[in-house]
């Protein structure tokens, strides 16, 4: 079902670029090698195109989680990008701010740092949502766009600029940042090219622990039976004594600092600092398309995150090797979106005589009470007090 | 205290007013589709992506035939062609409409960039002529009268457009049999289709209808106050819209006010020049106000009973 998503949406792409003149031959060529290394015609070197796309993964994966574990409790998160971007600023002034502290003591700083102030960003749609009932998709949608102002002015005439006339804030200290595999080496060859290009960092081990947390979470602790709980029906989760108001807050918290954490690894591990490219940053709305296809669970988000680092990483080849714009990939992405939410791999199957699925075969990957404004009808709270 | 005294210098110039309506309409428009979206019981946050295709495919009908009317009423049929998927995948598909929202607004931000550059390469889209901008129009008498004059007939013709279009769509929806259906399609659809109305009808007409006034409004950004398209040129437009109808309760005259508020802030800091902050500080403004609204500080506001459930003929 999410293999017959992925499908569906290249073939339309395919369509697309056949429309606009294009050969998607070529271009899906150029993602392949891009993505995977395979299949290259420009002589790329494999080992770099997967050591991008592994670059590309790492943050998809925490932020996919930050979508999938609200999803459970029937929260629609669609404010990662702002919760990423918080963390993202917060890793950058602490690290700017107390950049001559040794390795060990800042790194956590930062990395904590930016998990809280996720979760503060992630708070605000949390507790408006259990006080006054008011959607998280439109508070959260209104904090990614408070993130993104912030951080104009805190790059922009701001105090962690560079230097008036730029676009990008100061170098975080050396102990704030996250090494790499591989030695940063330019003599140190492997793989007929030097060390230093492969970017690939320890951010990858804390993206899969993120992917485990979740995991832990949700299955192993009573909280993660809360959320489940809640998630499937708020009244029946009141009714078996769990509070939905506080399960709410709590999933959010906990939501924004996987958030946090992508936007402090992703400074750390990768930019160093902060840079315009942050305000055409997507992803958090990547994770939402993470967080659908791997229907949830936290291998599936690691697979799923895969997929789209690969798209990422194969897009800027495709671009250079078939001259067609790496927006194609978001062209992709949005039509994966369209096809996992309208089923439309369950209704073709529906309608060949030999391909109806059993009953029940296709999962419901959005719990019940995440069909939006359920039990909490938005204007009554979802508990009396 | 001087700042303080600028600002209140410059709320008293009708070139304020001016600028603060114009940008109010850029918002008016999307805000109006949303109301009338949602009132059907469909939740849109696709307003920005309709309101780029407008833009975009605005410019290229316009660069092509040299037609700003002919282009504007393209812009139109973009946004309602980008509805439209909306309105099949969440009505016919009972898609989640959230995601089919964010994945509008992607792929409308995706196919836009993807056909610049199919189109016109690596260079600019290029520029529009003075005479292929939709035109400014003064009334006439009317822009005579003072201080009003400038701000309300001193306007592009869309203005005066959408101050027709919104009282049109505040008519319709509260005083026609055809609003009474939209009403009532949102907030009960078993009750309306147990009286003989057409859920579905309604709501595919109202979403499209919401990507018709999208389109609009970014053919007024494109080819109106701009003259060319620039990528993501709405600049989350279509978001502060969404905000505008929570803030206004779903009502068009309640929006309209949320984007004179808007509006007006985008103006005032259009002339930054006497006041200084930070313009990026400015433009969090509506959006903290509009958290402020929904904390219910100023009054609660909630949406249709039915609004964002897919309608299942027979369900409960």
């Amino acid at each position: 079902m999410p293999l017959g998503s992925v499908l569906f949406a290249f073939i339309a792409g395919a369509i697309i670029l056949i429309v606009t003149g294009s050969n998607p031959i070529e271009a899906y060529g150029g993602l392949l090698c891009g993505g995977f290394g395979v299949a290259c015609t420009q002589g790329e070197n494999p080992a770099l195109q997967i050591s991008n796309t592994v670059v590309f993964t790492i943050p998809l994966i925490s932020a996919g989680v930050a979508v999938a574990l609200p999803f459970r409790a029937g929260l629609f998160n669609i404010g990662v990008e702002g919760q990423f971007l918080a963390g993202a600023m917060a890793c950058t002034a602490i690290g700017i701010k107390f950049g001559s502290l040794p390795s060990p003591i800042l790194l956590p700083m930062v990395l904590v740092g930016g998990m809280v102030a996720g979760s503060l960003w992630a708070a605000v749609a949390g507790v408006l949502k259990a006080t006054t009932g008011a959607h998280e998709v439109v508070t959260t949608i209104m904090m990614n766009y408070i993130a993104q102002w912030l951080l104009r002015y805190l790059i922009i005439g701001g105090p962690l600029q560079l230097a008036a006339g730029t676009s990008r804030s100061l170098p975080i200290g050396a102990g704030a940042q996250l090494a790499t595999i591989l030695p940063a080496s330019n003599s140190l060859i492997i793989l007929g090219l030097p060390s230093s290009v492969y970017r690939v960092h320890t951010g990858i081990f804390l993206a899969l622990a993120a992917a485990a947390a979740f995991a832990f979470l949700l299955w192993r602790t009573s909280l993660g039976y809360e959320v489940r709980a809640v998630g499937q029906s708020q009244r029946a989760a009141r009714y078996a004594g769990v509070s939905v108001r506080r399960t709410i807050i709590v999933t959010m918290l906990i939501a924004g600092a996987f958030s946090g954490l992508t936007g402090a690894v992703q400074i750390a591990g990768v930019d160093h600092n902060l840079t315009d490219k942050y305000f055409s940053d997507t992803t958090g709305f990547d994770a939402i398309a993470v967080a659908l296809l791997g229907l949830g669970s936290a291998v599936g988000i690691v697979l799923a995150s895969l997929l789209f680092g690969a798209l990422h990483s194969g897009g800027a080849v495709m671009q250079a090797d078939a001259g067609i714009s790496s927006n194609l990939v978001l062209v992709v992405q949005a039509l994966i979106l369209f096809s996992i939410a309208a089923n439309f791999i369950g209704a073709i199957r529906e309608k060949l005589p030999f391909g109806r699925p059993p009953a029940g075969a296709l999962p419901p990957e959005i719990p019940p009470a995440a069909g939006l404004m359920t039990e909490a009808a938005a204007s009554a709270p979802p508990e009396p007090a | 205290m001087t700042a303080v005294g600028d600002v209140l210098h410059l709320l008293v110039t009708a070139n304020l007013w001016q600028a603060t309506l114009t940008a109010a309409v850029l918002l008016l428009l999307p805000a109006l589709g949303g109301v009338i979206s949602e009132r059907s019981g469909v939740v849109n946050i696709a307003m920005e992506g309709m309101m780029l295709a407008g833009a975009f495919f605005g410019v290229v009908a316009d660069l092509a035939w040299h037609n700003p009317w002919l282009a504007t009423g393209v812009a139109m049929l973009a946004g309602g062609l980008m509805a439209l998927i909306h309105a099949v995948v969440s009505i016919r598909f009972r898609a989640d409409q959230i995601v089919s929202g964010i994945a509008i607004n992607i792929f409308a931000a995706g196919l836009t960039v993807f056909l610049v550059n199919r189109i016109y390469g690596l260079q600019d889209v290029g520029h529009l002529g003075q005479n292929e901008l939709l035109p400014s129009y003064n009334v006439p008498l009317l822009d005579h009268i003072p201080f009003i004059g400038q701000v309300v007939f001193e306007q592009n013709v869309v203005v005066y457009a959408a101050l027709i279009i919104l009282v049109l769509v505040h008519v319709v929806l509260f005083r026609t049999r055809l609003g009474l259906r939209v009403r009532a399609v949102g907030e009960h659809p078993q009750a309306a289709d147990t009286a003989g109305i057409n859920v579905y009808a309604i709501r595919y007409g109202a979403v499209v209808t919401s990507g018709l006034l999208s389109g609009l409004s970014g053919a007024f950004l494109a080819i109106g106050i701009s003259n060319t398209f620039v990528p993501n040129m709405t600049d989350g437009r279509g978001y502060i819209a969404l905000a505008a109808m929570i803030f206004g309760k779903w009502t068009p005259l309640g929006a309209f006010v949320a984007c004179i508020i808007f509006g007006l802030g985008e103006a005032i800091y259009a002339n930054n020049s006497i006041i200084h902050i930070s313009q990026y500080l400015l433009s969090m403004l509506p959006y903290i106000i509009t958290l402020v609204v929904l904390a219910g500080l100023v009054g609660r506001s909630s949406p249709p009973a039915a609004d964002g459930l897919p309608y299942v003929p027979g369900s409960e």
